[in-house]
């Protein structure tokens, strides 16, 4: 009985939490005022999943290990409040003899195509820069060992931004909208990020 | 107070038969056979480590840790099987192959237990070690997986149950682990759709428009979509309101079969209008499971009452 209360308790905790979560960055039917007092409620919900400890607190860690191994570290809000746009992540492969071609990550499988598109939805919005070029660098490398006699790299990261169906009608369709640049060479120098 | 206890002692320990639990383990072992397959050429690309694979396993397992040492990951196995001279890409393939064993294993029920423990725990390193290229499928399969590896099996359906008559230890458990999973549903639901209620997108409908058309979800022609466009602001309402209404309308008996025929219409329509066949096919399982066996009982007894009904009219 102890272990089915602090189940659901755990459930409940992160299915609140990120849904506060989701109304304090909004936008949401609800007003706006909403948002400072979804941060506050969300700060308290996170301390019943242990987010307020250290992370190397015993009790922290035997929380996350738990919430990870039954599956509910995360919570159930997909495509919520609104269906967010989509990433492209595009490859301009530069050969020695001035050639330039383009690659796109690509897969086998539609089950795979959904695994990379929730990828570049992670480097689309994560905040850390570092993270964001070391995963769009990993991706470049393996594009690289699939074509070896390329120079450079220039990995183009942008946004896709899809018409509503009012737009779709009077012809508008999918846009892509430019977001950061990142250029690999074969001396293993740093990216270059080129941002905006 | 006592009776408060009993009663709910009585709803968390229900009488019932193993029938669910039978749905649940041929429907996630057919699940996990699926979804084996479908990664079959992309496994290693997925989820190879240090430099080789498309997606930085490393990466997702270093951040992994920095929750918890203990979830477990790809690269225990590749590090367990470097001592004796098993390169990542093989350690990569016998876990594909060990995955989709226990998928047949859990398909036919041979060795229950130990082919949904496998099946558990080879399906959490995958999501795990492949984090950032993991979606929801992933959650639902562990999330079912979870509470298949802890209910009573064999079932009665099982090879185990009728050629190795093996039997379960506490069968008195087999309400309660139906229970969990019901009850389970309900939060995913409720908070699903508080969620999207929550987003203007999908009471006026462009919210299902931008789902069709965003990729790589994009199946059907936005040309063929747009001709109904009128149809968009009901099915947004309907989705809202089904998953929010969830909790409330399963549980009653005359609800529950339109609601669970409701929820599994959306899951084929996700399935079929986006091409997420493995995430509708898993929330089919996981709803069948906890609230199908109910329906075909509740229909059977309405059918063996009919005699009597009829008996009853004509002698009236």
């Amino acid at each position: 009985m102890a272990w089915l209360v602090l189940h659901f308790l755990l459930i409940i905790s992160v299915s609140c939490r990120e849904t506060l979560r989701l109304i304090a960055q909004g936008p949401t039917i609800l007003p706006s005022s909403f948002k400072s007092y979804s941060q506050k409620a969300e700060t308290t919900v996170s301390i019943a999943v242990g987010q307020h400890l250290s992370a190397s607190h015993p009790v922290r860690q035997a929380l996350a290990t738990y919430l990870h191994i039954s599956g509910i570290e995360a919570s159930y809000g997909y495509f919520a409040p609104n269906v967010p746009g989509s990433y492209k992540l595009v490859f301009e492969l530069h050969y020695p003899d001035r050639r330039v071609e383009y690659a796109l990550p690509s897969v086998s499988s539609a089950a795979a195509a959904f695994r990379i598109a929730g990828l570049l939805d992670n480097i689309g919005r994560t905040r850390f820069d570092p993270l964001r070029e070391h995963l769009v660098k990993v991706m470049a490398q393996f594009i690289w060992r699939e074509h070896p006699d390329v120079e450079t790299v220039r990995a183009i990261f942008g946004s896709v931004s899809l018409p509503s169906v009012r737009e779709f009608e009077h012809g508008k369709r999918e846009s892509y909208e430019f977001l950061y640049a990142y250029d690999f060479s074969l001396q293993n120098e740093p990216p270059k990020p080129k941002n905006h | 107070m006592q009776v408060l206890r009993e009663r709910l002692l009585g709803f968390l320990f229900p009488d019932g038969t193993d029938q669910w639990l039978a749905i649940l383990r041929v429907g996630l072992g057919f699940q996990v056979t699926f979804y084996s397959f479908s990664l079959r050429n992309d496994w290693n690309y997925l989820l190879s480590g240090a430099g080789n694979g498309v997606v930085s396993r490393n990466l997702a397992e270093a951040l992994l840790s920095v929750e918890s040492y203990f979830v477990p990951r790809l690269g225990w196995l590749a590090t367990l099987a470097a001592p004796v001279g098993l390169s990542e890409e093989r350690v990569l393939s016998v876990a594909w192959g060990c995955l989709l064993v226990a998928g047949c294993g859990l398909v036919v029920g041979l060795a229950c237990r130990f082919s949904a423990i496998l099946a558990w725990f080879l399906q959490l390193c995958t999501a795990k070690s492949g984090g950032f290229a993991s979606y929801g499928v992933d959650n639902f399969m562990t999330i079912g997986l979870f509470y298949l590896m802890l209910s009573p099996l064999p079932d009665r359906y099982s090879l185990d149950w009728r050629l190795r008559e093996l039997r379960p230890k506490n069968p008195q458990l087999l309400g309660f682990w139906r229970r969990v999973l019901q009850l389970h549903l309900c939060v995913i639901y409720f908070f699903s759709g508080l969620t999207k209620c929550l987003g203007s997108g999908w009471w006026d409908g462009s919210n299902v428009w931008r789902a069709l058309v965003r990729p790589p979800f994009n199946v059907i022609d936005p040309e063929i979509l747009v001709r109904w466009k009128y149809l968009f602001p009901a099915a947004g309402i309907s989705i809202c309101l089904l998953e929010i209404g969830y909790p409330v309308f399963i549980w009653h008996c005359k609800t529950r079969k339109i609601w669970l025929i409701g929820i599994c219409a959306m899951h084929v329509g996700i399935g079929l209008t986006m091409g997420m066949y493995l995430f509708a096919f898993i929330m089919i399982i996981l709803n069948v499971a906890a609230f199908g066996p109910d329906l075909v009982r509740a229909e059977r007894a309405r059918i063996s009452l009919r005699p009597h009904e009829v008996i009853y009219e004509s002698g009236g």
